[in-house]
């Protein structure tokens, strides 16, 4: 044995160990627990915990809830984040702005939940301003923008923690694909401006930075802490939906939250398996 | 040859921590008729992680600055403090118990009835421990709101600390007379639409259960064990109650706060005009520091609102058992109690029975200075009642989730 193959399987030993082992550990727990295999309070194999999930439908309507969320958020956050590349490249090299674009990337997320809340809550901020400038006369009169049906609060909360990010990621693509000079070329072969951002901008930029944008989603769809701060009860984001369940009053149903966790956590690894799994290569396929 | 040796010796490892765990549930049992000088001795020099709420700044400051200090020159216990309420105490022995573990990460917890249930419920607490302590021939064991909790009898499971009152709070100045019963409420929420709401926790199913009792047409109406009949009749009512008056809450009843906290913040900001809590709605405190006008007062419900006690107990495997009732034991002291009843401080009532005291602490208890803007514990007493059995708990929040929120 050579020493070289050695040492790839030190690594994947590592990743197995340090990476699967305590994931799969922990999901095998919960699956476990789901069952009522395991629990101090759990009194054997039972599939109750289950129906009891499945029937309430308050999962699937949590789920859509987070899908609908996290889909517009990073849809907003992506779009954004490639016109003001687009329209402020050049603005966006000086010191002074990328350091405003760094900043909220050091900011954690109950910061933001909680900046939030105190900027648009109904005795917060502009509600105070709108007060003091009489556009309202009472706190009840200034618009739900937080603890909403509408998930203004958390939407607004995702946006402004994930956009900085994707502005300095698409700076950075803009730069190592040289788009600039591929966009100088195409105008002299007779592109207009439009057709440059749809046919190399866009695609170039998007083609690059497609698997970080699908783990975003996915990393907002499990989002707790602003949902917790900025969220209403009902429907709920599916993190907080979790541990409010494991946390419940009546021991006999705590299951009930890792039924939760088990179908989240399938959910999700069966979609990023789906995505990131190396498509076969057809060679000469169009 | 090298690793049979490092088998052996994690064998042996293994075996010498279980003979500890078997030394140690011994030693429990014998504490239990140990004397108190025994178990005096025994708790010298220890130290004890006690778990408890950390969310009020003067309770934090009377343990820190008063309790922590005290036992460590009376005892030379080093108390240690993390912070955790009902369910991560619950969460903590479930899962210490589930990996075996005998002697525990906390030794004393800070409990009342809900979380009181879910641990008899998994044989989390040690005990029965309350008549080891010298002190408890200060409290009154046949008054039934210390004796029970949330009608389950305590029998020296856990030792009474506090004992308080479910209170609405309001601003006299922006609301003269304020509602003290379902009727009066009817009338209130539809003149003043959007300024009152039920928080999504303890303290607001504590509010649902005063409403229920009502319903029931007296303060004793959940009285006894859990009746299943008599809850889907009330409960009933209740629902169909809620869901009419939704529509003149807050945020037209489309949601609720999950916590009573947020409720506070939304009354000192003007948004509501009822708020509400244990602790005689813990109003001292809040207008000392501003947080609520000088105008506010707290009041009970007409047919009652529920009084009960907190406790501490011990945890099964509390690695520092005797140190604990040591601890507690302090607790239960004229001196201790006395300084946590200081209406600056804590301000949080007494369990010790003022006829049970020598006369010198009593007159202690009576000259102390009284509470300026709260209600006192006395003036609630006429509109007490007990906590009903833990089962309605669990049917109101599961119900109150489907039945309301998500309708």
């Amino acid at each position: 044995m050579s020493l070289r193959i050695k040492k790839a399987n030190i690594g994947v030993l590592f990743f197995i160990l340090i990476g699967i082992v305590p994931f799969a550990a922990a999901f095998i727990y919960a699956l476990l627990y789901s069952f009522g295999v395991t629990g101090v309070a759990n009194d054997g194999f039972t599939l109750k915990f289950w129906e009891t999930v499945i029937a309430s439908g308050s999962f699937f309507k949590s789920l859509g809830f987070s899908v609908l969320i996290a889909l517009v958020a990073v849809v907003i956050s992506v779009g954004g984040a490639l016109w003001i590349t687009l329209k402020f490249k050049e603005q966006l090299e000086s010191r002074f702005f990328s350091f405003i674009i760094y900043l909220p990337l050091a900011i954690p997320g109950i910061v933001t939940g909680f900046f939030t809340f105190q900027l648009f809550s109904k005795g917060g901020f502009l509600a105070r301003i709108s007060h003091k400038l009489g556009f309202i006369t009472e706190a009840s009169q200034f618009p739900d923008l937080v603890n909403d049906g509408l998930a203004f609060g958390i939407i607004l909360s995702f946006i402004a923690l994930i956009m900085p990010f994707f502005i300095l990621l698409f700076l950075n693509v803009y730069k190592n694909e040289r788009v600039e000079e591929l966009s100088i070329l195409a105008q002299s072969l007779g592109a207009s401006a439009n057709q440059i951002a749809k046919k190399i901008f866009l695609p170039i930029l998007i083609k690059k930075t497609w698997v970080l944008i699908v783990l975003y989603f996915i990393f907002l769809l499990g989002a707790y802490e602003v949902p917790l701060i900025l969220g209403q009860e009902s429907p709920q984001m599916l993190s907080v939906l979790i541990i409010q369940e494991i946390k419940q009053y009546d021991l006999d149903k705590i299951s009930e939250g890792y039924v939760v966790a088990v179908l989240y956590t399938i959910i999700v690894s069966v979609t990023a398996i789906a995505l990131f799994l190396p498509k076969r290569k057809t060679a000469y396929a169009n | 040859m090298n690793r049979i040796r490092n088998i052996l010796f994690g064998f042996l490892i293994g075996l010498s921590l279980l003979g500890c765990g078997e030394k140690s549930k011994q030693d429990d049992e014998q504490l239990k008729s140990a004397t108190w000088q025994e178990i005096e001795k025994k708790s010298e020099g220890k130290t004890v992680n006690f778990m408890m709420w950390q969310g009020s700044t003067a309770i934090n400051d009377y343990i820190n600055n008063y309790v922590v200090p005290t036992v460590k020159e009376k005892y030379d216990i080093d108390l240690q403090i993390s912070g955790g309420q009902g369910p991560e105490i619950v969460q903590l022995v479930m899962g210490e118990k589930q990996a075996d573990i005998d002697e525990g990460q906390v030794d004393m917890v800070w409990i009342n009835g809900e979380t009181f249930f879910q641990l008899r419920k998994v044989d989390g607490l040690w005990g029965s421990f309350v008549e080891k302590l010298p002190n408890s021939k200060f409290i009154d064991f046949d008054n039934p709101f210390i004796n029970t909790d949330f009608q389950q009898p305590v029998n020296g499971m856990e030792a009474p600390w506090s004992i308080n009152q479910f209170a609405i709070v309001y601003d006299s100045q922006k609301t003269s007379s304020p509602p003290k019963s379902i009727p009066e409420f009817e009338i209130f929420i539809k003149e003043n639409p959007g300024t009152f709401t039920i928080s999504n926790d303890f303290t607001g199913m504590t509010f649902l259960k005063s409403l229920m009792a009502e319903i029931g047409g007296s303060p004793n109406a959940l009285d006894g064990n859990f009746d299943e009949n008599k809850y889907q009749e009330l409960s009933a009512k209740l629902w169909a109650f809620i869901n009419e008056s939704k529509q003149y809450f807050w945020k037209e009843g489309s949601t609720f706060p999950k916590e009573q906290s947020k409720m506070n913040q939304l009354f000192a900001n003007g948004e509501l005009l009822l708020t509400y809590g244990f602790r005689e709605g813990s109003i001292e405190d809040k207008v000392l520091s501003g947080f609520y006008p000088k105008s506010t007062k707290g009041y009970a419900w007409e047919n009652g609102t529920i009084r009960n006690t907190n406790y501490l107990g011990i945890l099964h495997n509390a690695p520092q058992k005797a140190a604990t009732m040591q601890v507690i034991n302090f607790l239960l002291s004229p001196e201790a109690q006395l300084k946590k009843s200081d209406v600056d401080g804590m301000n949080s009532n007494t369990v010790l029975d003022m006829s049970e005291l020598p006369p010198d602490w009593s007159m202690k208890f009576l000259d102390a200075k009284k509470r300026e803007f709260g209600p006192s514990i006395r003036e609630l007493e006429l509109n007490a009642i007990t906590e009903p059995a833990p089962e309605y708990m669990i049917r109101l929040y599961e119900d109150f989730r489907k039945h309301v929120i998500e309708n």
